[in-house]
């Protein structure tokens, strides 16, 4: 039997006191593994920073690192008034090579549904043999990778809409 | 997991510009299909552990009982396959029975519940089914136009058993006048999908003379879950 699905509906903008606990839950990192932070900001197609939207990582590679956490492998953060957010990811060893460092999932209000997208790391050697990003039209592959810093720290901003909208992901 | 691509109309619009703050926000890029076999196949752990003793009894997080209609929610998480969906995180928030947020940013002209508010989670047992208590939630005008007043709704955040099974929406009570004048519940172009954000009265859910029952079954996509243990 076939079971039609239930649909989405907004976040809307007063999530935060509901979703906090898992925020708190998720900030600070216990893990003997490598870490690297990825920092950005959302958009919307003005270019105005998003301040009520949520990023929410899995890391199906960093989880057996974190069995510390309550929550191995899972990050929510609310973006701030800037639109800014900062993830903190933990690397195990070299399983990352072509993959994303994290799946990621975006709320905000006025987003009718969540959006899946990803985020790769620029000096990932295995980027060129990535089994999704080779899935992902060429001209638009960069809107998913994260840009090395002078401190060490990543960036990546997401856009909803405009030249470089985020590519968003439906998955199969 | 397979992910079906969803049916035309099912989901909202991403832009649907009556609800006012889609017109810049929604993606104008249709989704991108593509396989990711870690999206389909694995999920956080969510641990009973995070589940704290009131999170299934949102009246009882108060010093005292909190104004307004008890109620008791109950349904069962379910697949494509209409098999349960076990063991699987699940978080509700809603405005109190004056229809107000506890949240810094609602300006709405209602009174806080210092008994109230609203925030409760749990975990789907080993039929899918979850059961919580709470008060059921005013309806409260949004300033997205003249006259703007959202129907009364519960939201569900919904974690499935794989991460592409990651569902936001909103749950509303039977017969309300408002559908019709509501852009966000408006936005799902599909009759029937909206229909079934509706919940059922039932009175073999409800409890004696303490409150009033109300099913609320979810379908979260996906097909062909591995069974457990292997």
């Amino acid at each position: 039997m076939t079971s039609k699905i239930t649909t989405s509906q907004t976040i809307g903008p007063f999530p935060h006191e509901a979703w906090r606990w898992a925020v708190d839950m998720t900030a600070n990192v216990e893990s003997s593994a490598p870490k690297i932070v990825v920092k950005g900001a959302i958009f919307d197609g003005d270019g105005v920073a998003i301040n009520d939207a949520w990023v929410e990582t899995w890391m199906p590679d960093s989880a057996p690192v974190e069995t510390a956490h309550a929550i191995p492998g899972y990050r929510r953060v609310p973006s701030n008034d800037e639109g800014g957010f900062s993830l903190q990811i933990t690397l195990p060893q070299a399983a990352t090579a072509g993959k994303p460092v994290a799946y990621v999932t975006v709320f905000a209000r006025g987003l009718t549904k969540h959006q899946f997208t990803a985020v790769f790391l620029e000096d990932d050697a295995g980027l060129a043999q990535s089994d999704i990003l080779n899935q992902v039209p060429q001209q638009r592959r960069d809107t998913l990778i994260a840009k090395k810093q002078a401190d060490g720290s990543y960036l990546w901003n997401i856009n909803m809409q405009g030249a470089q909208e985020t590519v968003f992901f439906d998955y199969v | 997991m397979n992910f079906d691509a969803v049916e035309s109309g099912v989901y909202p619009e991403l832009i649907y510009p009556p609800y006012k703050s889609t017109v810049k926000r929604g993606p104008t890029q249709a989704p991108l299909r593509i396989n990711a076999a870690a999206a389909t196949t694995t999920n956080l752990f969510a641990s009973p552990k995070l589940i704290l003793p009131h999170d299934m009894d949102m009246t009882a997080q108060g010093k005292g009982e909190p104004l307004g209609e008890k109620i008791v929610v109950t349904g069962r998480v379910l697949d494509e396959d209409g098999k349960p969906v076990r063991n699987s995180l699940l978080e509700v928030w809603q405005c109190n029975s004056a229809g107000r947020y506890w949240h810094k940013r609602d300006q709405h002209d209602a009174p806080l519940d210092p008994n109230f508010t609203g925030f409760g989670k749990m975990l789907t047992d080993d039929n899918g089914r979850y059961r919580f208590v709470t008060i059921k939630p005013g309806p409260y005008p949004w300033g997205n136009h003249h006259k703007a007043w959202r129907p009364a709704h519960i939201h569900f955040s919904m974690f499935g058993n794989v991460y592409a099974q990651r569902l936001v929406t909103q749950m509303y009570f039977p017969s309300d006048p408002l559908f019709e004048y509501d852009p966000i519940f408006q936005s799902i172009p599909d009759e029937a999908a909206r229909q079934r954000l509706i919940s059922r009265f039932s009175l073999d859910e409800t409890v004696d003379d303490k409150m009033l029952g109300y099913e609320f079954d979810i379908v979260l996509r996906g097909r062909n879950a591995t069974p457990m243990g292997i």
